[in-house]
């Protein structure tokens, strides 16, 4: 591709500004934009958040369902039996986030000694 | 906290200066479950760029300069893959469309009366750990110190991962493979148990399910805007069902 630098160190930090920094922070200064029209308890403004906690609901969905890389070396059934065990220990501990992640990082890493 | 809109001078006065929720911001981020998760999420990152050879200034400006993990992953994939450079930028803009909600959810919270742009900068910081601990947090904060506070909150989460990204680049290669999975693992597990925490109705929890359930029918027909669609349907379907059922009572 004649697009691509040819000194990888240099390409590196074109990523970086072109297509990590402009493609990111141009959705962070539109969102500034629209929401300076928005309350704080406007009809739209719940609306918004409904979609932005689906969207990162998505995203937990897509990490553990699909990892990239080496985590994809640890069956499914293990990384589900780990969300189960993170939500358990969750609202077994007076809801404690802390709590839960322990949890699951027992299991996680226990497992993956075990079983990968 | 009691809300100080409309209040006397007087009260105003009795507030703390900028600085100290400020630092008040900066305890709470160092305190947070959610802080730590991220630095230990970090640790991997600089893990991961040293195993790939991704160069380490361009890593830390990549913190700084996007400052959203999953993104900064696709710029390193990207770099390995030798991917053309429009090819990396679609699929971080794809993966930060998300910012747009967050920031435009977070955003009538925290700014106060902040200009144009204090309210870009702080934008700029917004990533989910600040948008979930802003959520929790500021309700108690009040109004015309939460832009102070989200500064040192954010600050610390950046600055601190950078740190991390840095001692995960020393790390790198020593860690037990597994261990390894286990702090790739943090993520998810940690946004998913504090959106729980975070839910408290209808919508709320209608669109957390919602995004859960849709994620693998949306994998399979989306293509690549697949996080779009679950974001706009599973969002739309949580906030149709809870306005109905607001205004049926």
């Amino acid at each position: 591709m004649s697009l691509s630098v040819s000194d990888p160190m240099l390409y590196a930090y074109l990523l970086v500004i072109l297509a990590g920094f402009l493609p990111t922070d141009v959705f962070r200064f539109a969102a500034v934009l629209f929401s300076r029209r928005l309350d704080e308890d406007s009809e739209a403004l719940i609306f918004v958040r409904a979609v932005a906690t689906a969207l990162l609901a998505g995203v937990i969905a897509r990490l553990v369902l699909f990892p990239a890389g080496d985590l994809a070396g640890v069956p499914l059934w293990l990384r589900l039996l780990t969300i189960a065990a993170g939500v358990a220990a969750y609202l077994l501990f007076r809801k404690s986030v802390f709590a839960g992640v322990i949890v699951a990082e027992i299991v996680i890493v226990g497992g993956a000694i075990l079983f990968r | 906290m009691p809300d100080n809109n409309g209040a006397k001078p007087e009260t105003a006065a009795a507030l703390p200066p900028p600085r100290v929720w400020y630092w008040r911001g900066m305890r709470a981020g160092l305190s947070s479950v959610q802080g730590m998760v991220l630095f230990a999420g970090f640790i991997g990152f600089g893990g991961l760029i040293r195993d790939v050879g991704f160069p380490l200034g361009a890593a830390v400006l990549s913190t700084l300069m996007v400052w959203a993990l999953p993104a900064q992953l696709i710029i390193v994939g990207g770099f390995v893959a030798g991917n053309p450079l429009p090819v990396v930028a679609l699929a971080v803009g794809l993966s930060s469309v998300r910012f747009f909600p967050m920031v435009a959810s977070i955003m009538p919270t925290i700014r106060g009366k902040s200009g144009l742009g204090t309210q870009l900068l702080a934008s700029h910081f917004v990533a989910v750990s600040a948008w979930v601990e802003s959520i929790r947090l500021m309700p108690a904060i009040p109004v015309e110190a939460r832009i102070p506070f989200f500064f040192g909150l954010s600050n610390i989460f950046l600055f601190g991962s950078i740190a991390a990204s840095l001692v995960g680049y020393l790390l790198a290669g020593t860690l037990p493979q597994a261990l390894v999975n286990g702090l790739v693992f943090l993520t998810p597990i940690s946004f998913l148990l504090q959106l729980i925490r975070n839910s408290h109705d209808t919508v709320d929890w209608l669109a957390l399910t919602m995004g859960l359930a849709l994620a693998p029918v949306f994998a399979q027909f989306g293509g690549t805007l697949d996080l779009l669609w679950i974001g706009l349907i599973g969002g739309s379907i949580a906030y149709g069902v809870g306005r109905w059922r607001r205004t049926r009572t």
